[in-house]
């Protein structure tokens, strides 16, 4: 027992002077070269560095896969790759994670999984699994969403509506300006907002505050609906609400003390028209705000340099998948709202994706079996 | 169905919940605590599935609607953890969390018309939260845990599978609300992964934690590796409510 926590804690100082010697070389690297070019990584040498991982798993039980896969060594990466995400968590615009020495500790947390992988598969057996599931699965997560992520790609593209768009503005960091032709295009057949009926309030004149103060009353302007507000109670009339035109509402005040009854039409505006308020009197008028988008979609078909063609509604939370492309409803001419006459999209092309979900997918399965087999052995 | 029924549907429910966990304590055997809770859950089942059918699309469109999931949802998964670790307390935290959510929903009428905005509308959001609330249930018990253990340390290890058992069905729970975040990131913004703030924090505590659970494996000396457990916990408080004010957050998505 003494003799094997000595051998184990002699093996852990090897361990360390290992990171120890990467860290340094990672931060002479970072002082002569400056900063990791992420674009380095991209695609074949992320296939290739792949490749070259994977041997790994295929070389025989020795002296090196037993350095190499070495617990202690995990753990001191796993401390080393805490202190790097503090300092990105803590100090507000740094760099860390195109720094040579998170890139180095990033590899070798991916060399010494790999090398842990590679010998619990030559005694394999169903108890394997759980441990498979997760570090297999975060093994292809990490290789994804870092190796891979140098083939990553991101677009703003702009469609007009009953046209086809093949250009796009690319996004994110180290972007190129201006137009670039993508091998994908988006031919937008329509546009539609769905809106939530704008809202009515009492406001006061002077300052723009709704009314009751602190606690501002808005309902809804739908037909026959109303409200009772300090003293006031408005009853929706009539609704109008036509394509180009802003919404309107003819509405019903009446006063709880006097009972007297003031009407008049009521509308937010929009960008070609003006908005309307009613004065109730000196210090206070009914008026009405912009109708919020309750939903927002593009009615698209996407066709590719290779032939494909995909028809599909694209919504926020619900993007259009084609290949490796994900197209996202980004946004619209928001001063026109539902008159928008063109859609923009976020185009990301992320040959990893996939990947990348099969290494999630299998962590909520090895995360089933953490909370299903506990702890205790 | 609709709000306005709520009420009876909530109290029926949460009396149910509580006379069941009760139960679990009191009498001798848990079965009419376990029936107690599921007929609770039947009722509460009722009532989403009345508004559902009533409003023709599945309720999940406001911020008082996905309340009332994670009332639900709390119960399932604290209650299907119970079943198999036979936790009691663990039973009757989810239904005090879940009533303040009833309760949130009964006293603030208004949240029944805001909206969620259409990035949170999402089946991710609900159990990607739900499954952290009750993460760190379970990691703050093991940090409890870990202080009466450093006291113990010279006497006895009797915590240790306690402990070890909180921290790998807790970190079990963290992991599936990170990933389930991810996915829903990748549909909601194009990225599974961005290092947003809230997410480099998340990654810090899951890291904590992993190292405890890695140094538990190498067998290093419990009077040092007990200590990760308050430190993680720490990080992991930072991550659920310490970002918003930390510098390095300013412009995150998840700052709200
Ligand atoms: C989601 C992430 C992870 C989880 C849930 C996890 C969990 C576990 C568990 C439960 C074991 C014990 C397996 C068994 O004996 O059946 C283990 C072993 C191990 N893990 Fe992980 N792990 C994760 C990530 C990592 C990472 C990132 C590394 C490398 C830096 C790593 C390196 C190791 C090593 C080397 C062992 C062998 C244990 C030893 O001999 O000390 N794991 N892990």
């Amino acid at each position: 027992m003494a003799g094997e926590g000595k051998r184990k804690r002699t093996t852990a100082i090897e361990e360390a002077v290992v990171a120890t010697a990467v860290v340094t070389a990672g931060f002479a690297l970072q002082f002569t070269l400056g900063s990791f070019d992420k674009a380095f990584l991209a695609f074949p040498v992320n296939i290739i560095a792949l490749a070259a991982l994977a041997t790994l798993l295929f070389i025989k039980q020795g002296r090196l896969l037993t350095r190499l896969s070495s617990g202690s060594l995990s753990v001191i990466l796993l401390t080393l790759v805490l202190f790097s995400t503090l300092y990105m968590g803590l100090v507000p615009g740094n760099k860390t994670k195109i720094s040579w020495p998170f890139v180095l500790i990033y590899l070798m947390t991916l060399i010494n999984i790999t090398a842990v992988i590679s010998v619990h598969l030559k005694s394999f057996s169903k108890r394997s699994i759980p441990f498979l599931l997760n570090h297999l699965g975060v093994l292809i997560l990490l290789y994804a969403a870092g190796l891979g992520s140098a083939d990553k790609s991101r677009y703003f593209m702009r469609v007009n509506e009953g046209e086809v768009e093949w250009r796009a503005e690319q996004s994110g960091f180290g972007a190129r300006e201006g137009l670039t032709e993508l091998p994908i295009a988006i031919s937008l057949k329509n546009f539609e907002i769905e809106e939530y009926p704008p809202k009515l309030a009492i406001i006061e004149r002077a300052t723009g505050e709704a009314l009751p103060k602190g606690r501002p009353l808005l309902f809804p302007a739908e037909l026959n609906n109303f409200a009772q507000i300090e003293g006031w109670s408005i009853k929706v009339d009539t609704l109008k609400y036509l394509p180009r035109f802003a919404p309107s509402a003819y509405v019903l005040v009446t006063s709880q003390g006097t009972n007297d009854t003031l009407r008049g039409w009521v509308s937010c505006g929009n960008h070609f028209q003006r908005h309307k308020t009613l004065d109730i009197n000196e210090n206070l008028c009914v008026a009405m705000t912009f109708p919020e988008p309750k939903a927002y979609s593009s009615d698209v078909i996407v066709y590719t340099r290779s032939g494909k063609e995909r028809g599909g509604i694209i919504m926020v939370n619900s993007p259009l998948t084609v290949g490796s492309w994900k197209i996202y409803q980004h946004s619209y001419d928001t001063q026109k709202g539902r008159d928008s006459q063109w859609s923009r999209f976020e185009l990301v092309y992320d040959p990893w994706f996939i990947p990348a979900l099969i290494g999630i997918i299998m962590m909520i399965a090895g995360a089933i079996t953490l909370f299903w087999k506990g702890g205790a052995r | 169905m609709s709000w306005s029924h709520f009420i009876y549907f909530a109290f029926g429910s949460l009396t149910l919940w509580s006379a069941g966990v009760v139960s679990l304590y009191r009498a001798k055997s848990t079965t009419a605590g376990k029936i107690l809770i599921l007929a609770g859950i039947l009722l509460f089942s009722v009532f989403i599935a009345g508004l559902w059918i009533a409003q023709g699309h599945p309720p999940l469109r406001t911020i008082g609607e996905t309340r009332l999931w994670y009332s639900f949802f709390l119960i399932i998964v604290g209650f299907a953890t119970y079943l198999h670790w036979g936790y009691k307390w663990l039973m009757g935290y989810s239904t005090l969390v879940s009533a303040v959510f009833i309760f949130v929903n009964l006293l603030k009428p208004e949240i029944h018309t805001t909206n969620l905005m259409p990035a949170l509308r999402s089946v991710w959001f609900v159990p990607h939260v739900t499954v952290y609330i009750l993460s760190y249930a379970m990691l703050g018990a093991a940090t409890i845990a870990s202080f009466v253990a450093l006291k113990e340390l010279r006497s006895t290890q009797r915590l240790m599978p306690l402990i070890d058992n909180l921290v790998y069905i807790g970190f079990g729970f963290l992991m599936m609300g990170m990933l389930m975040g991810a996915i829903w990131a990748k549909e909601a913004w194009g990225d599974y992964w961005s290092w947003d703030p809230k997410e480099v924090w998340a990654f810090i505590t899951a890291t904590a934690y992993l190292i405890y659970i890695h140094s538990r494996l190498r067998g290093y000396p419990l009077k040092y590796i007990l200590w990760l457990l308050p430190v993680a916990f720490i990080l992991l408080m930072i991550t659920w409510i310490g970002v918003n004010y930390l510098p390095a957050a300013q412009g995150s998505i998840h700052v709200y």
